[in-house]
């Protein structure tokens, strides 16, 4: 292609931005309100994932010990259980810790729980028992239930499992949002762009009869439509970074149990990912209506 | 041959019969009348020449070429053989006299110091010297169609379609277009004039396809059915 022919281009394509303000700034805030938006939902998202996926490792079971078990035989169980099938870390709770844990939880008063309970700690030894997937939590308390030495074991079915439901509900309506909103993007682009296309159709029909190309129809509202796309997404991303920063910074410390995404590599990835797809919306957003309207 | 038509027949797809059984051939270097009344079907004849629609029946040759197989990536090719001249002139509003005619040029990818001298020197031929920096708006009705002659017959093409170019003009001004579309043809460019103007077809006695109700009903020169 002739370099003129490309200065042609990028002439066109700017001269069109001029001339049309109105309808460019129309689409640029379009495509930068959908990126935003988009990125809004997905930082979201990416955040409850990340409390979902902590408060789903901390599912544990606890396996109370039946009394008057040898050290050896304890051992030997906790050998047993650390060899089975699916689980991750087996951890000795003493019952004397875990009176002390349970005090901790109570908070600590003026008062001493042993001496409450006159001498005589209830609470027998346990284990603490991590599975590799928390989801299949219940099927490994049952079969682990059949050890002999355990006496009791506790993993709190009912929390647990509407834990779980909740959880695939948010991941499912997530994707169904993300997607829902990049359609809208879409077609609210490709209605902008059909718009400036519609204003300049005395001047496509020229082009057409005199025997342009179709490519070289389409080539500078194809710039158009990247140069508006890229500028709206650059607003965006630019308000969502000093957005979430200033979340990180200020409502962090307050809100300590909320794990918020810090992790830069990650972030850089989301933004970039987010260019990536604002430039892609302009770009679809063009092809639709530019391959409509050109039909001649 | 320039233009070769065999048996072309169009019916649009609300069933209107644009044409029916056209045969006809056009040679380098004519100069044809296309008449008849409104819906008789000149539009359909020239928007097939332009490849804008294709015959539902029938084939079309242009320059040895069918126009039925031919690529979608070659129409290109085939408009830039064409120029075409419209009744309301069809010139870019927010461009230069100068612009309208280099944007022909732009558009099929002319180098730049060709686009200056052939602008230049179509603008002269057509009688426009010294407006070259004018927009459309500050040109007179035929002055406003020179342009759009300007822009037809810059690429070179091997056909002038001209739809009704008189149409919108004033007795005078229309011989001026005449005399300046005569001139291009003697330098051996076909045209072929879409009109209903019965004066000036008669005198400028040339060949005059007659259309009615999609048929060709005469055939002859100088003469009006």
């Amino acid at each position: 292609m002739r370099w003129t022919t490309i200065k042609y281009f990028f002439r066109e394509a700017k001269t069109s931005l001029g001339r049309n303000r109105l309808l460019s700034l129309a689409t640029a805030t379009t495509v930068s309100i959908c990126v935003f938006i988009l990125g809004l939902a997905i930082l979201l998202f990416m955040n409850s994932g990340e409390l979902i996926e902590k408060l789903e490792s901390d599912v544990e079971i606890v396996a109370f010990l039946e009394d008057g078990l040898t050290l050896r035989e304890r051992d030997q169980l906790e050998d047993r259980l650390k060899r089975y099938p699916g689980v991750l870390s087996v951890t000795y709770v003493p019952r004397d810790k875990a009176l002390a844990s349970l005090e901790n939880k109570l908070g600590r008063g003026d008062y001493d729980l042993l001496e409450t309970l006159e001498g005589n700690n209830p609470l027998p030894d346990s284990f603490r028992i991590k599975g590799e997937n928390p989801r299949e939590v219940a099927q490994l308390a049952s079969a682990l239930g059949k050890m002999q030495g355990i006496a009791k074991l506790r993993y709190g079915q009912e929390v647990v499992r509407q834990l779980f439901a909740a959880t695939r509900w948010i991941r499912i309506l997530s994707i169904f949002i993300v997607v829902f909103l990049g359609i809208a993007a879409v077609f609210l682009v490709a209605t902008t762009i059909r718009l400036t296309i519609f204003s300049r159709r005395k001047e496509i029909y020229i082009m057409k009869l005199v025997g342009a190309t179709n490519r070289f129809i389409r080539a500078p509202f194809f710039l158009e439509g990247v140069a508006l796309a890229a500028s709206g997404t650059l607003f965006a991303i630019t308000c969502l970074f000093f957005g979430y920063y200033y979340l990180v910074e200020n409502v962090q410390p307050a809100l300590a149990f909320l794990p918020l995404i810090t992790d830069n590599r990650v972030l850089l990835n989301l933004f970039l990912s987010l260019a990536g797809a604002g430039v892609g919306l302009g770009i679809i957003g063009t092809f639709i209506s530019v391959n409509k309207f050109l039909d001649v | 041959m320039l233009v070769q038509m065999y048996n072309v027949s169009k019916t649009y797809s609300n069933g209107v019969k644009a044409l029916v059984d056209v045969t006809l051939k056009i040679e380098r270097g004519e100069f044809v009348f296309l008449m008849g009344h409104s819906g008789a079907g000149k539009s359909t004849f020239i928007k097939m020449l332009m490849r804008e629609e294709l015959p539902t029946r029938g084939q079309i040759f242009i320059a040895s070429r069918s126009i039925l197989r031919m690529k979608a990536s070659d129409i290109p090719q085939l408009r830039r053989s064409i120029g075409v001249v419209f009744q309301d002139f069809k010139l870019l509003e927010n461009k230069t006299v100068r612009e309208n005619v280099a944007f022909a040029m732009q558009v099929v990818g002319a180098p730049p110091h060709q686009i200056k001298t052939r602008v230049e020197e179509t603008l002269k031929m057509v009688g426009l010297g010294g407006k070259e920096d004018c927009f459309p708006s500050q040109l007179s009705g035929g002055e406003q169609q020179r342009v759009g002659i300007a822009r037809a017959i810059v690429n070179h093409p091997l056909i002038v379609i001209a739809d009704e170019p008189t149409g919108n003009l004033d007795v005078d001004t229309s011989w001026e277009i005449m005399d300046l579309l005569s001139e291009i043809n003697k330098k051996g460019t076909t045209v072929i004039m879409a009109t209903h103007a019965q004066d000036i077809v008669r005198r400028m006695h040339k060949r005059v396809i007659f259309l009615d109700k999609g048929t060709v009903v005469s055939d002859s020169v100088g003469e009006i059915a």
